[in-house]
């Protein structure tokens, strides 16, 4: 009864505090509103068509005689680069050279420029018999400022170069199989090969038979995608946790202070009950910060969390965690001020390791090694898969190496705090 | 039942090199009347008011208080005593009330009970008007007003208050006279620690004077005067610090104790205070020192400090 009686005052007072309640609810939410709307007004990210100049100087393999199974390989990804499939994402047109390519690029009107080389389509219908190969280069160029258009530029041209090369290996392997039939007739067989070159490189713009489906075993639907607000704002609400617990477990400190700690120990409260009514009192605090951040979120950024029973488990995991390093960071400091200078040092020092500033995206690379080692990195990822529509199974990991993560700073702020005042 | 008990108590603190706060003090407190611990700051008058509150353990020796040990029935004890500590220790953020409330809940009560005691806590230390204002915007004398009250919620038997008069206005300090007197009357035991003299001699019943770490003489007021005899005590103010003429002053006839000399004022304990006035003026004048201020007092508590140690109150 009486901790609860300590919990219930210290809530009271943290709440009062106009301070306590800006970097508790203001910072957060304010953060994540502004970045929300940075990218996107709240919605997912969106990035206008990139502008895309294409000098194509290829003018197709021919035979001798025209023939419908000429290729050309120019037309063919300047086609695929102006397709309609495309407009979304790239706003292109066409230069009659090289170096007008260029020049538009470096005059700012386009982003990236695309230049097809003359002998682009000779390069795949060459070798027919011993012929050094061609090496043609399709080059792409680009506003050295610039990283995702031109990326995205690359990754579209690449997909139709390798299409295109995969031609070419279709076009050797008739070669091969048709001499290897006893065919001698080199016109007859060059036809054939070029017809199955086109075959393969028509083959490879229609809709493949097989595709990779990347999906995340832990989530459950792919198509629930949350918007960018609730992305931002779950990293903003656990790191501001952290600075939530501090406030309270801070209190501890002030409470030594001004004295009114060494006056509860004089009153027939045992001590230990004293300090579980502190504990559980930097334990309500967050939870209800970040109840209250969850609520807000949902009702004024139109967030969506997820199954109401992970999503509850989760954030008490996260206000254990968060309380229990709150306390743990101001337990060996002497001074309020030196518990606040330690806290804040390693709350950024985790909020940048585990990830919060970057939400609940993955990056991956050795971030995401790095992040593991953080209770708020595993936060995150619990959060990340509940946003993706993942269940309990999803969230079963993070909130066990959470729970661990709390019962360390939790026995190690216990220690010291009992070494302190027992 | 019985009142506090203390025997031989010891304190050390960071041994072995540390201050000794405590050292091998004994003394009794009788149920029913205020005892004043007396001394300058330093003495151990707090450190033997924290072993009473089972705040701290002593290093040897033992207390006991209502017949509970406070070492070994901490709990026990303190369901009996009521602290006032030094500094205002509330919250600041709270109401008058909320803080009534919180400490009231801290010793155990709830309900009803606890509605009425806060009442008449409030209605004790007046200040039923403001109660739901918070303390921050209370003056220095009614935080004082809480801070008593607060240590008064669940009847305590023992009241325990520490310096509760250092910093305040003259009329809060005599509102907290008063109240201690009234709750004394109420009958409360009261322990208070002070290195005022005349509080202690207004208010208290007996008196033990600390010095330190050590309990150098217990008694009512008159039987600690007793200990200086027939002499008087004369108070100096000179135009400068001079120890060479408080060494000379210590070498003439008549004159028991010289105090250290400090900012130019020191006392002196002697038999004759008429006899010798003037040659203290002259061997003033010998060394071209002039006396600012001379003060003649029948003896007293601060005397009886100044013939026990040397020294006076306010060193």
């Amino acid at each position: 009864m009486r901790p609860l009686v300590i919990a219930w005052k210290d809530l009271r007072r943290t709440y009062r505090s106009i301070a306590s309640l800006a970097m508790m609810l203001l910072a957060p939410l304010v953060l994540a509103f502004a970045l929300g709307a940075a990218f996107g007004s709240g919605d997912n990210f969106t990035i206008g068509p990139i502008e895309t100049i294409v000098a194509n100087l290829d003018s197709g393999s021919q035979s001798s005689e025209p023939n419908p199974t000429d290729l050309d390989a120019g037309a063919m990804l300047a086609g695929f680069l102006a397709g309609s499939d495309l407009d979304d994402l790239l706003d292109v047109s066409s230069a009659e050279s090289a170096a007008a390519a260029r020049a538009a690029v470096d005059r700012g009107d386009a982003a990236v420029a695309v230049v097809i080389p003359d002998d682009f389509s000779e390069a795949i219908t060459a070798d027919a018999g011993g012929q050094p190969e061609l090496g043609s280069r399709v080059l792409i160029y680009s506003d050295p400022t610039l990283e995702t258009g031109p990326a995205i530029v690359t990754t579209v041209v690449n997909s139709v170069v390798d299409g295109l090369n995969g031609a070419r290996a279709a076009y050797l392997t008739s070669l091969q199989l048709g001499a290897a039939a006893g065919l001698s007739d080199t016109e007859r067989l060059a036809a054939a090969s070029q017809r199955a070159a086109a075959a393969y490189a028509a083959a490879a713009r229609s809709e493949p038979p097989i595709r990779v489906d990347g999906r995340d075993p832990n989530s459950g639907d792919e198509s629930a995608a949350p918007n960018v607000a609730s992305q931002v704002l779950v990293g903003m609400m656990i790191f501001f946790m952290l600075f939530g617990a501090a406030t309270p477990a801070r209190n501890i400190i002030d409470e030594h202070r001004d004295g009114t700690l060494t006056r509860l120990f004089t009153t027939p409260t045992p001590r230990n009950r004293i300090l579980a009514g502190k504990y559980i009192g930097v334990f309500a605090v967050v939870l209800l910060q970040s109840v209250i951040i969850l609520l807000v979120g949902r009702l004024l950024m139109g967030a969506r969390w997820g199954a109401i029973g992970p999503v509850a488990v989760l954030t008490v995991c996260g206000a254990l965690v968060a309380a229990s390093l709150g306390l743990f960071t101001v337990s060996f400091a002497k001074t309020p001020a030196q518990a606040g200078a330690v806290s804040a040092a390693i709350f950024v020092f985790l909020g940048l390791a585990g990830g919060n500033f970057v939400g609940s995206v993955d990056i991956g690379g050795a971030f995401a090694l790095i992040r593991r080692f953080t209770p708020n990195g595993w936060l995150l990822e619990g959060w990340g898969h509940l946003l993706f529509g993942g269940s309990w199974s999803s969230i079963a990991l993070p909130v066990a190496v959470v729970v661990g993560f709390a019962a360390v700073f939790f026995a190690l702020a216990t220690f010291f705090f009992r070494r302190r005042y027992a | 039942m019985g009142g506090i008990v203390v025997e031989k108590l010891s304190k050390q603190y960071d041994p072995p090199k540390g201050p000794v706060a405590a050292d091998n003090v004994s003394f009794e407190i009788r149920e029913g009347e205020i005892f004043s611990l007396l001394g300058p700051n330093g003495a151990g008058k707090t450190t033997v008011l924290s072993i009473l509150s089972c705040l701290l353990r002593p290093d040897a020796g033992g207390a006991h208080v209502g017949g509970y040990s406070v070492t070994d029935e901490a709990t026990e004890v303190k369901k009996l005593i009521g602290v006032v500590p030094q500094d205002i220790a509330l919250y600041d953020d709270l109401t008058g009330r909320e803080n009534l409330q919180f400490w009231g809940r801290m010793y155990g009560l709830r309900g009803s009970t606890l509605a009425r005691r806060v009442d008449e806590v409030l209605e004790l230390i007046g200040l039923v008007d403001r109660q739901r204002d918070r303390l921050g915007k209370y003056s220095g004398g009614m935080k004082r007003r809480v801070n008593i009250g607060a240590a008064l919620l669940h009847h305590p038997r023992f009241l325990y208050l520490d310096e509760p008069t250092v910093g305040i206005d003259p009329q809060s300090r005599r509102a907290i006279l008063d109240g201690v007197k009234d709750f004394n009357t109420a009958g409360v035991t009261v322990l208070y620690t002070t290195h005022y003299m005349e509080e202690a001699q207004e208010l208290s019943h007996r008196i033990g004077i600390m010095d330190r770490g050590a309990m150098i003489a217990i008694g009512t007021q008159e039987e600690l005067v007793r200990l200086v005899g027939e002499q008087a005590r004369i108070d100096l103010h000179l135009d400068r610090e001079s120890e060479t003429l408080a060494a000379q002053w210590r070498n003439l006839p008549g004159v028991s104790s010289v105090s250290e000399p400090e900012e130019g004022r020191l006392s002196l304990l002697v038999t004759d205070a008429n006899t010798l006035a003037p040659r203290l003026f002259e061997s003033a004048g010998e060394i071209g020192a002039r006396v600012n201020e001379i003060a003649l007092t029948e003896p007293n508590l601060e005397t009886v400090f100044l013939h026990l140690t040397g020294r006076a109150l306010r060193d």
